[in-house]
């Protein structure tokens, strides 16, 4: 199998991006010459590799993982929940609006400080998560109703088509495109606002914890090895999300 | 059924399209309704389909209001969904609780009277444009109703192409027999079509010519000796002065 020269050409170029990104890493840590201040990407190799030999990193991935996708999760359900009378009814959306602008307008510092007040440590970052996203898919959900054509609607409503067939025949479908970006963005969004709550609620075990700890430690490689698994679990769970919704999309010839 | 508006009212924000309008479309025939752009020849499918409501007076198909009624209906568009195929489209119409195999003998036969059986499976996007008004046409003709509205469905269509749909059409009917509103600007489509000609005025609409078609379905061909006579009276009507009836604001209304 040949690989086409466009392809090709994009891999080099990423290589050549990657590449120069450790270069200037590479001499800035050379050129602060303290392990604190910036470690070298060979010392954060090797304090990743450490990282992932203990059970520990595992467990607080798992765990972390677990509240980015339980409050991704219920955003997602909410937002389609209510996503469709909103979109649907200008009255609903309205009643809505205000909501959706404190929730868009607080900073996430405060509405962590506050969960902290109001929750267990392991519920925060589930529910802060959960509060982020959740703006992101119902204004997606609302964008996509808007957007759905409504000769389709009438036909469906001339040939007497029950509420179910239409939500799940003509609107889910139509709507797919918006749901999949905004969950999108707020699945990227969940996992940095759910480490973010870690670092601040501290729950036994997390990569948010992890993080804090090694700062206290002033282990600076093992909170480079920290963000960059927080990096990876992000980029891993988008790309499976991105994965699946295109598959749904094929599958119904859309 | 008969399809029987009752001094119709309908106001939009800018006109009044119909101020009390009557008209009976008969029973068991086709209906072309020809008149002015403007006149409210769609808004009357509206109406009867219950997809607008009449500021006054009554709509009924049969001894039924169009909320109560069954009908089906041919958009200017076939109005297919994009992510369902041809087979699925004509399901999304049919009752839930029918059985899986009466469903499927259903969508067979439609499929076959539209010449379709072959393009069951393929998407909207992978039919020719007479291909999808064909899917449109048998998912009218499987949906369970005793009138079917027509806007336009042939609009835009070369010659071929339309008598090729309109005898698909002619066929489908005679063997699903319904009550049939036929909304044209096409002089051509409603000869070959009409049994009962109908021509609106200039808004405030009104009905100003009825026509019974003296040749039967069947008999008619483009061209035929009989349509000079009903096209010179048609084309009288629809032009604006040349009959009183049918210009603005004159008071009778023959049908």
């Amino acid at each position: 199998m040949t690989v086409s020269t466009p392809r090709l050409k994009s891999a080099g170029i990423g290589a050549a991006s990657l590449a120069l990104f450790l270069g200037v890493w590479k001499a800035g840590s050379l050129f602060m010459g303290s392990s604190i201040i910036l470690p070298s990407p060979e010392e954060t190799l090797r304090e990743a590799l450490r990282l992932t030999a203990g059970k520990a990193f595992w467990l607080s991935l798992g765990a972390t993982l677990l509240r980015g996708t339980a409050g991704f999760a219920l955003s997602f359900a909410a937002g389609l929940l209510l996503g469709y009378p909103a979109g649907r009814s200008p009255l609903f959306r309205r009643f809505l609006q205000p909501y959706l602008t404190v929730i868009h307008s607080t900073p996430v510092l405060a509405i962590i400080l506050i969960a902290l007040v109001w929750f267990r440590t392991e519920v925060v970052p589930v529910f802060v998560a959960f509060l982020m996203a959740f703006p992101v898919i119902i204004g997606n959900v609302v964008q996509g109703i808007g957007a759905v054509d409504e000769g389709l609607v009438a036909m469906a409503r001339v040939y007497r088509v029950g509420r179910r067939k239409r939500i799940l025949g003509l609107y889910l479908p139509s709507v797919l495109p918006f749901i999949a970006s905004g969950a999108s963005a707020a699945l990227g969004l969940s996992w940095r606002v759910v480490v973010a709550a870690e670092v601040l609620s501290q729950p036994v075990l997390g990569i948010g914890t992890g993080l804090q700890e090694a700062k206290i430690r002033l282990e600076t490689p093992r909170v480079f090895a920290w963000t960059a698994a927080a990096l990876l679990v992000s980029r891993l769970t988008e790309g499976a999300f991105s994965r699946l919704m295109r598959r749904l999309r094929n599958r119904r010839g859309a | 059924m008969s399809l029987v508006l009752q001094g119709v009212t309908k106001t939009f924000p800018d006109v009044t399209v119909f101020r009390d309008l009557s008209a009976v479309f008969p029973a068991g025939r086709v209906s072309v309704l020809l008149g002015p752009s403007g006149s409210g020849k769609t808004t009357i499918l509206n109406l009867l389909s219950g997809l607008l409501e009449a500021d006054a007076g009554q709509v009924l198909l049969g001894d039924r209001s169009p909320v109560e009624a069954r009908v089906s209906y041919l958009f200017q568009e076939p109005r297919l969904l994009p992510w369902l195929t041809v087979e699925k489209n004509l399901d999304f119409v049919l009752p839930p609780g029918l059985p899986r195999s009466r469903r499927k003998e259903l969508i067979a036969a439609r499929l076959e009277e539209v010449s379709l059986t072959g393009a069951a499976r393929k998407y909207p996007s992978e039919l020719s444009g007479g291909m999808a008004r064909r899917a449109a046409m048998a998912r009218a003709f499987i949906f369970e109703s005793q009138a079917l509205l027509m806007d336009e469905p042939f609009q835009g269509l070369d010659l071929p192409l339309k008598l090729s749909l309109i005898r698909t059409f002619e066929a489908a009917l005679e063997a699903n027999p319904k009550t049939v509103l036929f909304v044209t600007h096409n002089m051509e489509e409603a000869l070959l079509l009409g049994d009962e000609i109908f021509v609106l005025s200039q808004p405030p609409a009104r009905v100003c010519l009825h026509l019974s078609h003296p040749v039967p379905r069947g008999r008619r061909y483009p061209g035929h000796e009989g349509f000079p006579e009903l096209e010179r009276r048609i084309f009288r009507a629809l032009d604006p002065g040349a009959e009183p009836d049918c210009g603005p604001g004159s008071p009778r209304t023959p049908a």
